[in-house]
């Protein structure tokens, strides 16, 4: 039927505003506008405010303290005001913001679409959880709509619930009915409405019916589904079915740029160009320096903004040299671990997973394993007894009686002395056996274990990620030891975890993903191959995975299997690793504001149950270079810039750049753009303050007691106080090392790529080094305006600059 | 070593000041001082000390003694907790100076002897834990939450001054202790009457059910205000019936109603518990339950068990909620459950094992070794011993010396520490009057062992889960009312 294609197609067109939403349990940093990037920024944040209802831009206090601070140049401030027709001081404009914010009035009536909201609220937890409920929502198998039916009658706070058992079969039929008066044109208008409602959920539900996990397969639930039980309790609840008329769309009628657009970006401008003038002296002087000698040690890390402090540590700790790349290390996988029952797709959202690889025992360990499983099934045992004791009605009460006087004692113990709960967790990890000494990842190809993805890797998958890491960064020469480094936090009692962990293996631990490439590069057919293609790997480079602990900053070593012959590297290694971490440390709790020792600091943040600011996290990013590290081994760049390894002297033709300039960079965007809105508008984006927030079905938190999904950012992660802003809402600056033609070719051939900064979503700078180290800003349309040594912005040589750029 | 050189900052980001509320500072000292010099009058109660007084108004005696530790205790670790968890928030020092006022209030409360002290104590404590509720100020929610809880509160308070002017109208005593040795020539009709209107007090701060609302509906509080309010505001309920221990126990039939009322609401606030999805709510259905038995215990005469259990049950929900953020993790849809069976070897050890946790309990504590009321209490535990006992040994993956040991190993020992607490306080409740005076066993207990006998296999079968009618209607019965909900989130403007 024809119709059935309309409601489909009104659908897509209105899901399109949706932002999906990962469950918590794997945090995804994603822009929340991304179904608005085809728009102009501006554009997208006015259209987001009408339907979310949300502010897109900083407050004029943040802008006033930076301003105040002298974070934002006056010159370039006062050029761009007059460039969009601002006559007034930046006081005035300031004033002028700060006025137009003060018409927030909150309703307090409880009206038809807010009761609607609370009984949906009940079934949506209801059906999405994901094993909180002991008791989980009857009928789930059979999808959301008809588990609705057949339980929903029964619920005496839907006016004439009987109603529901009288719903069509197809929820295409129910949604018929409900917008039969309405003409098919204003369809997609009345989808986005009440999918704009309660947008937490209804991203998650984006996401699930899109990504098709477990959890969907088991339980499923579409978007059709959810909008017919939506529209029938519209009905029943008598609320309204279609938008109110637009009261007059203001300030985005006439196309002008609105103020705040124009502060942000002078912001912007002003970061960016400190950054660029010290990346152009860089890069006159690493052309007259020579390849230097061979390093002791060569370490990768992530480009996570938080190895720029590691990095430099580590460097300054002995005769290293440090990389960066991706931190799934270019492997695809779902993974697998050894003591857990789910798999995790430890790559970035961008990319679906190739390989499903799961640990396996390493060999010859056989005492080891025996004892690692009799610990691990005791340990499971213990849980799944006290869950149980818990859960039963009948065995709670003795079982808080018994262990009342035990919970005291942790009561104290963690509430009075957290810095010890980490030495005692230590003690306990150095008695049990390490896991990664007996489990290791299956990386070989095995074609009898096929699930919907290929088991392991080919030798031709090995080559060709070991060869591509080695291309992107532009590497040229290998040390007796190379290290992997993955990275993962450390934090106890924290709903947000995994946001504090790898973003490029999509909020998990990065150091399985190490492990994978490590493994792949000791391969000796590997090498081979390798050098076939012109990768001339020395007989005696022995690579190493690891992981980088965010919050303490020590670096843990998978070094279970390095050979004799390079026992004394790793000793040394290994003492130069500790003091980077006291140096990295240090550096760390000063960013916190804390005093005192500050390996205690950290260590006690790592374990403590009180602690709502574990870490910074990614808080303070705005910056993505993409060069050698000779560009930026000289500068503190205070953990606020990605930096990714390449080196255009080795990459003619512009393949490494493109794959940088279309992986990185996009996903370093997402993750910008998940700050930068969790920052301006927390309650929306983000999800407000950690003190209040009530963790549901292991999906995501709730404020209080009950409504709408929160699955972003909380406000700790992002703020120093409630007052004092830490992280500066800045959308990303990408600075690139390379001639400017072979940039302009890589975004004429991605115009994905080309449209987000055609529409501002992000900014790219580039530092030819053969136009004489000059730099280059991104204007529009692949024209360029290039920069001069002073901070002035001066006008384009060719083509029309862009108004909405300095 | 390369060694250090001054490397150029780009965009350095201003450094936080980390700067320390000191009115938290002091009052955390405050708090812990008190706790130690309640431990100090714990002891000097233990020696044979006390009661000491201030004639006609208050009276430290051994049950005062154990709640001025616990609610010291409780408090001093949420001051802690909360000097780095509520760090950096708005109106810091208010939330401390709250969560102080409640202390003395709690303090001045279990100490009170003038019925009218009793009363105000009672009335403030409430409205303190409301503002709390509230605290999160320009909030529609918290603001919506903490009418609610307030008019709970109110309506409690009111009870109680109801039942307390009746018991001075009628005996003339202004003070507890004048009432309880008053209460002889009173009667029976008008104690009555008060002792309704107190348990309907206690009932309504223990958030029994159908009075569960406002528990289920606080999640607006602040963490560490929750764990406060589920360690030491709703024990209040406990504390009365305690307190008031004579006018309740006026009528056998009476006090087996109190027990009926208190196993309703543990055995339903257990089945609503297993609806809700989010981790809080969760907590809150299962206080529910637990003040429900709490009740049950003072039903059956044991109000020693009752304040042994408040104790132990908010040392329990106090530590779940301050850890309540490590709840979430990533599950896959099917939990696979299965277990072998135990075999005749299995069998044994279980029975033993059980049986052998019964007999400990009751030599310790004394409930179970006569044909009385605490057969009941008894029984439940040798049904956890049971229960745990019964998962580790069909579990084939462990070790024998796990399988059959652990339970043995861990339960016994922990029944005895119970047992050391239980005795404690027992010994200090002595000389209250009207306390320790146990229920004969009647058809009654017998029903209500039967109903925690039908519910754990029930549960343990699953056979509850069959009826589509009973989910929506504990769904229901959890749902916080839709104007303390967040739904638009945009009204969330803290930030």
């Amino acid at each position: 039927m024809s119709t059935d294609d309309a409601i489909h197609e009104s659908i897509e067109t209105a899901a399109q505003t949706v932002g999906s939403r990962w469950p918590l349990h794997s945090f995804v940093t994603a822009n929340p506008l991304s179904g608005f990037e085809d728009q102009p920024f501006h554009e997208a944040v006015a259209a987001a405010a009408d339907t979310l209802g949300s502010d897109g831009y900083p407050d004029a206090d943040v802008f006033r303290r930076a301003w105040e601070d002298g974070r934002i140049d006056p010159d370039a401030l006062r050029t761009t005001l007059r460039e969009h027709g601002y006559e007034s001081e930046p006081e005035a404009t300031l004033d002028r913001m700060a006025n137009a914010e003060e018409v927030v009035t909150a309703e307090t009536a409880t009206t038809a679409s807010e009761r609607v909201d609370a009984v949906l609220t009940k079934w949506l937890s209801a059906f999405l959880d994901q094993g909180q409920a002991k008791w989980p929502m009857p009928e789930r198998e059979d999808g959301f709509y008809d588990a609705f039916r057949a339980v929903a009658r029964h619920d005496g706070e839907i006016p004439d619930a009987e109603a529901i058992a009288e719903l069509p079969d197809c929820p295409l039929d129910a949604i018929r009915e409900q917008l039969v008066n309405d003409p098919v044109g204003e369809w997609p208008d009345i989808f986005e409405f009440h999918l704009a409602a309660l947008p937490g959920w209804t991203g998650l539900l984006k996401q699930r019916a899109d990504e098709g996990d477990a959890w969907q397969s088991a339980y499923p639930i579409t978007m059709a589904g959810y909008l017919a039980v939506r529209l029938t309790l519209v009905d029943l609840f008598d609320a309204p079915r279609t938008p109110a008329e637009a009261d007059g769309d203001d300030a985005t009628a006439d196309g002008a740029v609105p103020l705040p657009e124009i502060w942000l970006t002078a912001w912007e401008a002003t970061y960016r160009s400190g950054l660029v003038a010290e990346l152009t002296d860089a890069s006159e002087s690493i052309a007259e320096t020579d390849e230097g000698d061979r390093p002791d040690a060569q370490l990768v890390f992530c480009i996570d903004t938080r190895s720029e402090i590691i990095r430099r540590h580590v460097e300054a700790a002995g005769d290293y040299e440090t990389h960066g790349y991706a931190g799934f290390f270019g492997v695809p996988m779902r993974y697998e671990g050894h003591d857990s029952e789910v798999a995790v797709d430890a790559c970035p959202p961008i990319l679906d997973p190739q390989h499903r690889i799961a640990d396996r025992p390493t060999d010859g360990e056989a005492s080891r394993h025996a004892e690692h499983d009799r610990w691990t099934a005791t340990r499971e045992a213990a849980e799944s007894v006290i869950g149980r004791l818990r859960s039963n009605a009948a065995t709670a009460f003795s079982y808080v009686e018994t262990t009342g006087a035990g919970y005291g004692a942790a009561l104290a113990a963690r509430t009075l002395v957290p810095g010890r709960v980490h030495d005692l967790l230590d003690a306990v990890d150095d008695r049990t056996p390490d896991d990664h000494a007996v489990w290791e990842p299956a990386v070989d190809h095995d074609p009898d274990h096929a699930h919907e993805l290929p088991a392991g890797l080919t030798i031709e998958e090995k080559v060709e990620y070991a060869a591509t890491a080695f291309e992107l960064m532009g590497w040229e020469q290998f040390a007796r030891l190379v290290v992997f480094t993955g990275h993962a936090s450390q934090t106890a009692n924290n709903p947000f975890d995994a946001s504090l962990d790898c973003g490029a293996c999509a909020g998990n631990p990065g150091g399985p993903s190490a492990r994978v490439l490590a493994a792949l590069c000791n391969d000796e057919a590997v090498r081979e191959r390798l050098r076939d293609r012109g990768i001339d790997v020395p007989e005696d480079t022995y690579f190493l995975a690891g992981e980088h602990n965010t919050t303490t900053d020590e670096i843990e070593l998978y070094a279970d299997a390095v050979p004799e012959t390079h026992a004394d590297d790793l000793d040394a290694l290994r003492g130069d690793l500790e003091t980077a971490r006291a140096g990295a440390a240090a550096e760390r709790a000063d960013d916190m504001g804390a005093d005192g020792d500050a390996g205690r600091d950290t260590h006690r943040r790592a374990a403590d149950w009180a602690e709502t600011r574990p870490e910074w996290g990614l808080a303070g990013n705005a910056g993505f270079v993409v060069g050698p590290r000779e560009l930026t081994d000289g500068l503190d760049l205070d953990a606020r810039a990605f930096l990714h390894s390449y080196d255009w002297t080795t990459d003619d033709e512009g393949d490494a750049l493109e794959a940088i300039l279309t992986g990185p960079m996009v996903v370093t965007q997402w993750i910008n753009a998940q700050y930068y809105f969790s920052t301006v508008d927390n309650a929306v984006f983000g999800s407000g303050s950690k003190v209040t927030h009530n963790p549901v079905g292991n999906v995501g938190v709730y404020q209080g007691n009950g409504g709408d999904l929160l699955t972003g950012l909380p406000l700790q992660s992002l703020m120093a106080a409630d007052d004092e802003p830490y992280h500066q809402p800045l959308r990303l600056s990408t600075v690139v090392h390379a001639p400017v033609e072979r940039v302009t070719d890589v975004l004429a051939d991605n115009p994905e790529v080309a449209e987000l900064l055609d529409n501002d979503w992000l900014h790219l700078t580039v530092v030819d080094p053969e136009q004489e180290h000059c730099a280059f800003h991104y204007a529009e349309d692949l024209e360029w305006t290039p920069i001069s040594e002073e901070t002035t912005p001066a006008q384009a040589t060719a083509g029309t600059p862009s108004p909405a750029d300095d | 070593m390369t060694g250090q050189t001054q490397a150029t900052t780009v965009g350095q980001l201003p450094t936080p000041d980390g700067e320390d509320s000191r009115v938290a500072a002091t009052l955390t000292r405050v708090v812990w001082f008190l706790c130690v010099v309640s431990v100090g009058v714990l002891a000097l109660g233990l020696r044979g000390g006390g009661p000491w007084e201030i004639d006609g108004l208050v009276a430290v005696d051994g049950l005062t003694a154990v709640l001025w530790v616990t609610v010291t205790f409780v408090s001093g670790i949420v001051h802690s907790y909360s000097r780095r968890y509520m760090a950096g928030t708005r109106a810091i020092d208010r939330f401390f100076g709250r969560v102080f006022a409640f202390t003395l209030i709690v303090m001045v409360l279990v100490a009170a002897d003038a019925l009218a002290l009793f009363v105000a104590a009672w009335l403030g404590m409430g409205l303190v834990m409301a503002d709390l509720i509230g605290h999160v100020e320009g909030w529609p929610q918290a603001r919506a939450t903490a009418a609610l809880s307030r008019r709970y509160f109110l309506a409690s308070t009111g009870a109680l001054a109801v039942a307390l002017g009746t018991l001075w109208w009628h005996t003339g005593a202004t003070t507890v202790s004048g009432v309880a040795s008053a209460l002889g020539e009173a009667s029976g009709t008008v104690v009555l009457f008060a002792a309704t209107a107190l348990v309907l007090a206690a009932m309504i701060q223990s958030a029994l059910v159908p009075f569960h609302t406002w528990l289920v509906a606080s999640m607006t509080a602040p963490t560490p205000a929750s764990a406060l309010m589920h360690a030491g505001f709703v024990n209040a309920g406990g504390v009365l019936l305690v307190r008031f221990a004579p006018v309740v126990t006026v009528e056998g039939w009476f006090m087996l109603a109190v027990a009926v009322v208190g196993a309703t609401s543990a055995l339903s606030g257990k089945l609503l518990k297993t609806v809700r999805t989010d981790v809080k709510g969760q907590l809150g259905c299962s206080t529910v339950g637990q003040m429900g038995f709490m009740i049950m215990q003072a039903g059956l005469g044991f109000f020693g068990a009752a304040v042994t259990h408040l104790v132990l049950h908010g040392f329990y929900k106090g530590y779940q909620f301050l850890s309540s953020g490590s709840q979430v993790a990533h599950e896959s849809p099917q939990s696979p459950t299965a277990t072998d069976s135990a075999g005749p070897v299995g069998a044994v050890v279980i029975a033993a094992t059980a049986l052998a946790g019964g007999v400990l309990f009751a030599a310790l504590t004394g409930k179970g070794t006569k044909l009385d009321s605490g057969l009941v209490l008894a029984l439940l535990v040798v049904l956890t011993v049971l229960h745990a006992a019964r998962d580790l040994v069909t579990r084939s993956a462990l070790p024998a010396s796990v399988r059959y040991g652990a339970v043995p190993l861990v339960a016994l020992p922990a029944i005895g520490i119970y047992g050391v607490v239980y005795g404690t306080i027992e010994g200090l409740l002595g000389g209250l009057p009207g306390v320790g005076a146990t229920a004969e066993l009647t058809v009654v207990h017998g029903l209500v062992a039967a109903a925690f006998v039908a519910t754990y296999l029930a549960i343990e079968r699953g056979a509850y889960k069959h009826s589509q009618r009973l989910y929506v209607m504990l769904l229901n019965a959890t749902q916080p009312p839709s104007e303390t909900q967040l739904t638009a989130t945009e009204e969330y403007n803290e930030y």
